[in-house]
């Protein structure tokens, strides 16, 4: 019995979550031209206006998908941190898309704060679970690494954000590999905020898969990260969180150490790739950064969606990493 | 060179990334974390084992990094003159 009202309750945010992105996305692109928040998709021959208001559409399915959960169950303390670190990531990423591209410098430390939340409501365990050994103690470093996870988590993820649907795919192989763990450790936590985040990125793929009718946008890249670094913090999901976004980790940390620190993308002369006739080629300068696309387009010139289906391969086989190791290498 | 292939070969890079984080992980369980457990209050260990901490995942970061210059450079764009 209690086991039918639970599944009732996973069935009923997700489709809470789906169906409110689901309708919402197409007034969201209506509003995202009225009010002139929109982008250049840089990778078309013709240049197209894409809306980015994917971010409130994100976080209106998100966080009404979490209320309904709330109603139903309780307000914890975990879910309140969750709300609290991704709202402030979602507020940074709004300002970035309002205002324009903030100092890459300084974004690090204004992702600090989406850490506050977590540390204050002490929603974390110092002790996290790690491969061959189990838990172990992190006292003194542990709220350190909470800090320094949310800028890392979401610049990787505003980093893999650059192509049509990317942000979605990929995403959603990350959490398809978080589902599977809480499956199998019976975490409701994590199972709960997996199966809200797969309704709404599943919904939001069908807009933002290529061609793109709606951008995730800095406010959209950021929440999904923060929610990412929550979820595996809360969770203690650290180690299958790691493995599960080494395309992403991967990613951002070419791109730093190519550029030779944090610099912003228009400042550097040298692009990775190159685009003709709508198909997409790796660069030849050795001073171009490194990059996932870049790396995927070597040789060859190919088509944006077949990138990102390369790219989302490399996601899910990233996720079925992390969740052989949870099975093969954690007590 | 088709889009099979290169995505072949990160997933190949992305198993190697793998199977060096578990070794890392495994070196770190059978050497560094068996002195946390038993060193409550010594403060110079605390230091020595987070350097030590640092210091491995620093050397497994700048050693995926360079593996990656080399996977790219010569082996996914051999034959190709770089400008």
């Amino acid at each position: 019995m209690v086991f039918r009202l639970e599944m009732f309750i996973y069935i009923l945010v997700f489709v809470i979550a789906f169906l409110s992105v689901m309708i919402l996305t197409p007034f969201f692109i209506k509003l995202g031209r009225k009010i002139n928040l929109v982008g250049v998709d840089i990778h078309k021959i013709d240049k197209p206006i894409i809306p980015k208001t994917g971010g409130l559409i994100l976080i209106i399915g998100v966080f009404s998908s979490l209320g309904a959960y709330i109603l139903l169950e309780e307000l914890s303390l975990n879910i309140l941190a969750l709300i609290s670190a991704s709202f402030i990531a979602w507020t940074i990423g709004l300002i970035e898309d309002i205002r324009g591209e903030i100092d890459p410098r300084v974004k690090p430390i204004l992702l600090l704060s989406s850490a506050i939340p977590i540390l204050l409501l002490s929603s974390y365990s110092p002790r996290p679970e790690l491969p061959f050994i189990g838990a172990t103690r992190l006292t003194k470093i542990y709220p350190v690494l909470v800090l320094a996870s949310f800028p890392i988590v979401c610049n990787a993820v505003n980093s893999i954000d650059v192509l049509n649907g990317s942000i979605s795919f990929t995403s959603i192989a990350f959490f398809t590999a978080i589902l599977i763990v809480s499956i199998i450790h019976q975490s409701e936590y994590p199972l709960i905020i997996s199966t809200i985040m797969l309704a709404t990125l599943t919904a939001f793929a069908i807009y933002n898969k290529y061609p793109s009718r709606i951008f995730a946008g800095n406010s959209g890249s950021l929440f999904i990260g923060a929610v990412m670094a929550s979820t595996a913090i809360i969770g203690r999901m650290e180690v299958v969180a790691v493995i599960a976004l080494l395309p992403h980790i991967m990613n951002e940390m070419y791109i730093i150490f190519s550029m030779r620190g944090l610099r912003s993308a228009k400042q550097y002369n040298s692009r990775p790739i190159t685009i003709q006739d709508n198909l997409i080629t790796a660069s030849l300068d050795r001073e171009a950064p490194i990059t996932l696309v870049r790396m995927l387009s070597s040789k060859i010139k190919v088509r944006e969606d077949n990138l990102v289906r390369s790219m989302s391969i490399l996601s899910f086989y990233s996720a079925f990493l992390a969740v052989l190791t949870n099975i093969l290498f954690m007590r | 060179m088709s889009l099979a292939r290169n995505t072949i070969m990160m997933i190949i890079l992305l198993t190697i990334v793998w199977i060096g984080f578990i070794l890392v992980t495994f070196i770190l369980a059978y050497t560094l974390f068996p002195a946390i457990e038993y060193a409550d209050g010594d403060s110079v260990l605390g230091l020595v084992r987070v350097f030590i901490g640092v210091t491995v995942l620093a050397s497994w970061i700048y050693g995926w990094y360079k593996l990656t210059k080399i996977w790219f450079y010569r082996l996914m764009l051999r034959d190709r003159p770089l400008n």
